[in-house]
């Protein structure tokens, strides 16, 4: 005997397969034998049985009934024969209703699935058995598998099992040899649905029993719980897809990565142009930002610089404590703890308080809440108040804000910045940058032992370059910092100068036969064709080349002149160093306005500095010499003094 | 249960009481089997009043039969001075009986919601099985007649068929709380019994042969029938042809 310890006697604990119901009373139709299904004998070797129907008359006659076309009543058909209601004759393995000449017949009431009774496996150990019983070695691989499987199991009552099946066999024989025949194929059918082969998936399978009555009270508790626990407020699709596309079509122009940002993108170009006209207390907003604001309400409060103008058209409008309060309600959001209590009094005075100075007007309901909820202040107590604030902002003042004439004020100044013409700098490739060298070199061989790099002596400081690579910070103690001020004395590492001003520089000494762009390498070979006439360290050669050049006599003025490409013609031709004539960029009419320019202008005190101490070249040089292992341009030295100018 | 047949009933002597056990328990297998058969009828088109009939009969005398059996092997195994080996022997049966009495159990809760819904009285429509014959045989069998039972009523009224299934109902009740009495009463420990049969069951006869063949060829046979049929024949028409091509040619050169 099975061990029973669940009582199920009825469906509670189970899915219920309502479907199971609807299809027996669709089967019991087409039983009529004027209007159901229309059946014909199946010839077999020795006999003919009757009620065989074929698989395209099924489709046709549920086709009929339920008015569909015959993909459906294909399907439905062979959900019925999945379920085993109708079995096939042909091919009973593969339960599917085949809508040709292929033979089927209905299953006898006794094998109808059922979800009341489980599908025993003693049940199935007796078939089994009786298949053996009939002829030896009939069981297929997976039956012979469950057999075994089941004699292991089932081991107490194996005799009876066997028992069984040779009662049931021998039972079976009583009958007329039709009906045996008939029998067996309903009981095969039976078992190919409860007990499928391996691959197939039985239509009866529903899941997991229960265990549990799924109406007790507690039970009914527990899943209400945890149905709350993983609910999420559910929208129609249709509806959010729509705020979807609403929401990417209004901000689609002002995506960044799907529209260029104008004037360009700082990451790409290297121009912040763009962060600083849209910082955010800028005086001229962009047009895209003002565009912004027209969104919605929260776009323009959330926008400092929107923030601002709201709140001048309020002060206009003399309702400027709304936008008062909502401000402060946000400070006391987001503020300290320690101050919250203090903060939601100085509120509570100055804008609730009947009489108070900033009386805003706030409805009975939610000015009762407030009060009540300021006898114990938190971060929150005032939310009501701020929502319906915020709502009133929302209604009235906003859509009055959009049609005021500060707003179209602002919307006219408003920049629009055009795009950068800027291409994104090439890189070289290697084989170019070693012809650039190479010929680099032949203009330094032609031109004679003049030093390049002491051209920069007389060029204008360059620390008006943006970027800085840090390569001289060590040096540079004084400079006061790295990319961002504008006045620091930014060392011009030459790869520095190199990067910001190719572009520049390419543009102009194309013909020249213009400088590569490692700039680095171009000083170094420089230095380097002079090596046999001068100390080993570069730093200090150029020092001293400088400090040569100097000597020869270059006076002042032509400093100016040096901030032209004459420059290059004025120190022997050809050996324009880049670093040197870096400063040469600055004056041309540059598209880009670069925020960190720094004026040309040089000082007079510069132009006389670097003939006047050689001793403070000597130390920097010395310093130079004994620190990192870049390039120290020795006029850093005079734009750190300068660096205030 | 008016039906008494007294084939198996004990008469009290101690002739082989384990052989008695065994013999009530066979017949009471056999029993449930020829039910198992009945009831795969109910419901189609061979259903009528005297498969009902068969039924009920058949029921009773399983349960006259599985009452003798209960109390026969309840008797033995609360028998203290059982000797180990027979009390195993008692066991199995013990085991063989309850899970008959299950087989029956299940099957009669099939019939009664089965018959339900096809009520003999309402004419309600009937499935076409493809069954043509009767079940009187199969019946006989269970009832271990061998004169078959004419027809008594030919039709049932529905109050009929309401007492059948009130009586069926009360049957079910009944086997239930004879399984849980036995599971009371007598306590058998289920992995404590091992079968003494072989795993495969010996085939019966030699005449299972050909219904194999039935039932398998049936569908093999199907499509290539009527091509081996064919091919037969042509082969046939073949080999004749070629004897009249040679008769022709001898024929001619004699």
């Amino acid at each position: 005997m099975t061990i029973r310890n669940v009582r199920d006697h009825g469906q509670r604990y189970r899915p219920r397969m309502a479907c199971l119901k609807k299809v027996e009373n669709v089967v019991l139709e087409m039983q009529d034998p004027k209007t159901g299904v229309k059946s014909q004998t199946q010839r077999l070797v020795i006999t003919t049985i009757p009620h065989a129907i074929t698989g395209e008359d099924i489709v046709a006659w549920i086709a009929n009934r339920f008015k569909t076309d015959a993909a459906e009543a294909r399907a439905m058909g062979t959900m019925m024969v999945a379920f085993g209601y109708i079995y096939p004759l042909q091919d009973h393995k593969r339960l599917i209703l085949k809508p040709d000449t292929s033979l089927y017949r209905f299953q006898t009431p006794y094998f109808w699935p059922a979800q009341q009774w489980l599908v025993e496996d003693t049940d199935y150990a007796i078939y089994l058995a009786k298949r053996n019983i009939r002829k030896k070695g009939m069981l297929e691989l997976y039956e012979q598998e469950q057999y075994n499987n089941l004699y292991k199991w089932m081991n107490h009552k194996w005799d009876f099992i066997v028992m069984q099946a040779k009662e049931q066999y021998r039972a079976g024989k009583e009958r007329k040899k039709p009906d045996r025949v008939v029998f067996d194929c309903q009981e095969r059918a039976y078992w190919v649905v409860h007990r499928p082969p391996p691959g197939t998936v039985s239509a009866m399978d529903y899941g997991h029993d229960r265990m549990v009555d799924p109406n007790m009270e507690e039970v009914k508790v527990c899943i209400m719980f945890i149905q709350q626990c993983i609910m999420r407020p559910r929208v129609k699709s249709s509806v959010s897809i729509g705020a979807l596309i609403k929401y990417t079509t209004t901000y689609k122009e002002h995506d960044p990565f799907l529209h260029t940002c104008l004037p360009s993108s700082p990451w790409i170009t290297d121009d912040v142009t763009y962060w600083t006209l849209n910082m955010p207390n800028v005086e001229t907003p962009t047009k895209m930002r003002v565009e912004r604001w027209t969104f919605s309400f929260g776009e323009l409060l959330m926008d400092p610089r929107g923030r601002a103008d709201f709140r001048l058209f309020l002060k206009k409008e003399f309702s400027g404590e709304n936008l008062a309060f909502w401000e402060a309600c946000e400070d006391l959001k987001w503020g300290a703890a320690e101050t919250m209590k203090e903060k939601a009094q100085q509120i509570y005075k100055t804008f609730l308080a009947r009489g108070a100075p900033r009386w805003i007007n706030i409805d009975g309901k939610t000015m009762d809440i407030t009060v009540k909820g300021l006898a114990h202040p938190h971060r929150y107590v005032l939310d009501a108040a701020q929502t319906h604030i915020y709502m009133l902002m929302k209604k009235d003042s906003y859509g009055r804000y959009l049609k005021s004439p500060v707003f179209k004020e602002t919307q006219k100044k408003a920049v629009a910045p055009e795009s950068h013409r800027f291409t994104r700098r090439p890189s070289l490739s290697p084989i170019i940058l070693r012809q650039q060298e190479e010929e680099q070199k032949a203009k330094l061989a032609a031109s004679g032992p003049v030093d390049i790099t002491q051209l920069c002596r007389f060029t204008a400081p360059v620390p008006h370059l943006a970027v800085y690579t840090g390569i001289c910070e060590a040096q540079s103690t004084a400079s006061p910092g790295l990319m961002t001020l504008p006045n620091s004395a930014a060392c011009p590492s030459p790869i520095s100068v190199a990067i910001d001003s190719t572009p520049a520089s390419e543009r102009r000494f194309d013909g020249n036969g213009g400088p590569s762009s490692s700039h680095f390498p171009s000083i170094a070979e420089a230095s380097v064709s002079e090596e046999e006439k001068q100390p080993p360290a570069p730093k200090s050669r150029m020092a001293l080349s400088l400090s040569r050049l100097l000597r020869r006599g270059c006076n002042a003025p032509s400093v100016f002149a040096s901030l032209s490409p004459k420059c290059a013609v004025a120190s022997g031709g050809g050996k324009v160093q880049p670093l040197g004539v870096e400063p040469l960029a600055q004056p041309q009419p540059r598209r880009i306005a670069n925020f960190f320019q720094i004026k040309v202008d040089i000082p007079p005190e510069c132009r006389i500095y670097p003939i006047d101490s050689e001793d403070e070249e000597d130390d920097s040089a010395d310093t130079a010499r004994g620190g990192v292992k870049e390039i120290i341009c020795p006029w850093e030295t005079v734009t750190k003094q300068d660096g205030a100018g | 249960m008016p039906l008494c047949n007294n084939k198996v009933a004990d008469d009290g002597t101690s002739a082989q009481p384990l052989q008695e056990g065994k013999a009530m328990v066979d017949s009471l297998i056999k029993v449930v089997a020829c039910y198992r058969h009945l009831a795969s009828c109910v419901g189609g088109c061979t259903d009528n009043s005297s498969l009902r009939r068969d039924l009920r009969q058949t029921r009773e005398r399983a349960q006259t039969l599985a009452l003798s059996c209960k109390n026969h092997l309840t008797a033995r195994l609360r028998d203290k001075t059982l000797p180990d080996a027979e009390r195993k022997e008692t066991e199995l049966l013990w085991v063989a009986f309850s899970s008959c009495l299950e087989l029956l159990h299940a099957d009669m809760c099939k019939v009664f919601t089965t018959v339900k819904h096809f009520s003999l009285a309402n004419n309600s429509a009937m499935v076409q099985t493809g069954i043509q014959g009767g079940t009187t045989e199969v019946a006989a069998r269970a009832l271990s007649m061998p004169d078959l039972q004419e027809a008594g009523d030919g039709s049932q009224t529905s109050s009929m068929e309401g007492q059948e299934q009130s009586q069926l109902e009360q049957e079910i009740a009944q086997v239930d709380r004879t399984l849980e009495d036995m599971e009371l009463k007598v306590n058998v420990l289920r992995w404590t019994v091992e079968a003494l049969g072989p795993q495969y069951a010996d085939p019966v006869s030699t005449d299972s042969a050909s219904l194999a063949l039935l039932s398998i060829d049936e569908e093999a046979a199907q499509g290539f029938c009527r091509r081996s049929q064919m091919f037969a024949v042509m082969m046939l028409c073949g080999v004749a042809i070629f004897a009249m091509v040679l008769s022709v040619c001898v024929v001619f050169l004699v």
